[in-house]
């Protein structure tokens, strides 16, 4: 059980980390969320004791972790962000050094050493020299070094960077199956492996934490409305009669691009007009060539809460309308910052 | 196993695997041998003092060397994260580092006892314990240059800088003796306790003062203690 209160951290005029509050308890799998520069790193850094926090505490079972640094360090599991490795070393010599310098027993090395080349999926490169290693293989080594002494609570910061699809689903499998016994804290840029593997989730934006619930509860921000694409071959379709018949449908946006109409409509949640829709284009003569309603996912949560107020650009991938994100925005009026001009982190 | 000898023992394997330690190691053994061979065949002397003082000479350049990258590399390539976040201290990398480094000057060394097996054959009215107490002078000595070194690379992440540093403070210790010479006699009397080479004299007349002895082992401690120290301030964990 970690419990962080109050935590800061100053760099000089930067708060990177600011008044942040949260507990995260044993079994549970706890993603921690958040475009580049948040503080998610600085805050993982704390926790393992790396960096100092300007105020504030870090309890583990309600001890401080700074009283006892040593017997924190041996209950606690850590993948730093680039995973620094020695590449100069053997896979096989690199993981004996990390139990060597935990003071691993060697018969509990062996079998420890057996159980992390198996699930860390390291056979193949347990003689190769760690320098020669591909990105992925060398984020599973660095993982295998994380859980090599069967730690009560894994800081994980961004275990699944580099990996390929199918590494990407073991180390989950992986990362699933620890989190079942033990307590796991991984911040992640991907929206679908929080999803996929956390129990909780924590957004985090500017230092400050602005979501922390459950992972089910999340859709419930937005239960109330979704938006339907819809894309017709026809010029200038008249929706008005449709639009008199059902009152409760607004049109977000509404575009002629050549021979196709474009539309967005936000339809309330509980209300299922796709049937009704449909028959009113046919009757009208009009050809759908697309039409679906968006799916309701933990990018877009995510990109109304950090990146409110900037325009989303037109062709983006994830068509977000800008007055649905407006919208939300309203919404979240809890939210304090708006002006996030980073990068796109999904 | 202790840490510091986890630590040591990783640190020496991995320099004898890398060529730039061969590098270093041959580049020194030449330079040595050639002062050496030069004192015996032209001046016609078998005798160690004069290589000796070669040796330590050497010392200023091939120890910063060795120990530029002991903690400067961990820190660049972001490994000190991983260390510090290890169930150790941070007092026992430094030792570790300074094991590892004084293991390889020891190798190092060990070739030169070459020099003194062609001394015992080639040389008559042999002063053993002149030539075995100035070798232990240079052990001592190699021992506070390592502790400098380490010291020196914990302060930059820059491989080079570290480098430059150590050598700086080492220069400072080594040119002692030379910049005596332009002072009034009254300072003379304290900063010649500073000079390496003052205290290595009396090692290599075959006399062993303690007070020389301790000399070496507080500037050993005192840069392991600094370099410990300023570990520690680069907010590390408190109190490790």
């Amino acid at each position: 059980m970690i419990e962080i209160k109050n935590l800061s951290r100053h760099f000089g005029a930067l708060k990177a980390v600011d008044e942040i509050s949260f507990s995260v308890g044993s079994g549970t799998i706890t993603g921690f969320l958040g475009p580049n520069g948040a503080g998610k790193t600085t805050a993982m850094r704390m926790m393992v004791g790396y960096l100092q926090p300007s105020s504030g505490s870090i309890l583990l079972d309600g001890k401080s972790i700074f009283a006892d640094p040593i017997a924190t360090s041996a209950r606690i599991g850590y993948l730093p962000e680039h995973n620094p490795l020695y590449d100069e070393m053997i896979t096989q010599e690199i993981l004996r050094y990390i139990a060597d310098l935990r003071k691993m027993p060697a018969a509990r090395f062996t079998q420890r050493l057996k159980y992390v080349v198996e699930n860390c999926g390291l056979q193949d490169v347990l003689y190769q020299r760690v320098g020669t290693l591909s990105k992925g293989y060398r984020q599973r080594v660095g993982l295998a070094m994380a859980i090599l002494h069967d730690p009560e609570i894994l800081i994980l910061d961004e275990p699944t960077s580099g990996l390929d699809p199918n590494q990407i689903l073991e180390i989950r499998e992986l990362i699933r199956s620890l989190g079942t016994q033990k307590t796991v804290l991984l911040s992640s840029h991907i929206m679908q492996e929080v999803q996929a593997l956390c129990d909780r989730v924590l957004i985090i934006n500017k230092g400050k934490i602005i979501v922390d619930d459950e992972i089910g509860k999340l859709n419930s921000y937005f239960k109330d409305y979704q938006v339907l694409h819809l894309e017709l071959e026809a010029e200038n379709p008249d929706f008005s009669e449709f639009l008199e018949y059902h009152p409760e449908l607004e049109i977000l946006s509404q575009a002629q691009e050549g021979e196709y109409f474009k539309l967005q409509i936000r339809v309330p949640a509980e209300l299922d007009i796709k049937y009704d829709l449909a028959r009113f284009i046919s009757e009208n003569g009009w050809l759908i060539v697309c039409l679906y309603a968006q799916q309701k996912s933990l990018e877009e949560i995510f990109h109304s809460l950090t990146k409110e107020g900037i325009a989303v650009p037109e062709q983006a991938l994830e068509p977000l309308p800008k007055d649905a994100e407006a919208e939300i925005a309203e919404e979240m009026s809890s939210v304090e910052d708006h002006e996030d001009e980073g990068e796109q982190e999904i | 196993m202790n840490a510091i000898l986890t630590i040591a023992k990783k640190e020496y394997q991995l320099a004898m695997r890398s060529v730039t330690s061969y590098i270093v190691f041959v580049l020194f053994l030449v330079i040595s041998g050639a002062a050496f061979a030069t004192t015996l065949f032209k001046i016609d002397l078998a005798e160690l003092r004069g290589i000796y003082s070669i040796i330590h000479l050497l010392f200023i350049f091939f120890i910063p060397a060795i120990t530029m990258g002991s903690i400067a590399k961990e820190r660049s390539s972001g490994t000190i994260e991983l260390l510090s976040t290890l169930p150790i201290r941070l007092s026992q990398v430094v030792w570790g580092k300074i094991l590892s480094a004084f293991l390889q000057v020891l190798t190092l060394l060990a070739f030169c006892l070459i020099y003194f097996g062609i001394v015992v054959v080639l040389g008559e009215n042999i002063d053993y314990g002149a030539i075995v107490l100035g070798f232990s002078g240079l052990v001592f000595a190699a021992l506070a240059y390592i502790s400098i070194g380490v010291f020196a690379s914990s302060l930059p992440s820059n491989q080079v800088l570290a480098f430059v540093l150590a050598l700086v403070i080492s220069g400072f210790f080594y040119a002692m003796r030379y910049l005596l010479v332009l002072m009034p006699l009254s300072v003379v009397r304290y900063l010649q306790f500073f000079s390496f080479e003052y205290h290595l004299a009396s090692f290599s007349k075959g006399v062993l003062d303690i007070r020389d002895l301790l000399f070496f082992v507080a500037v050993t401690l005192i840069f392991a203690f600094l370099a410990e120290f300023n570990l520690q301030s680069k907010n590390m964990m408190q109190e490790r």
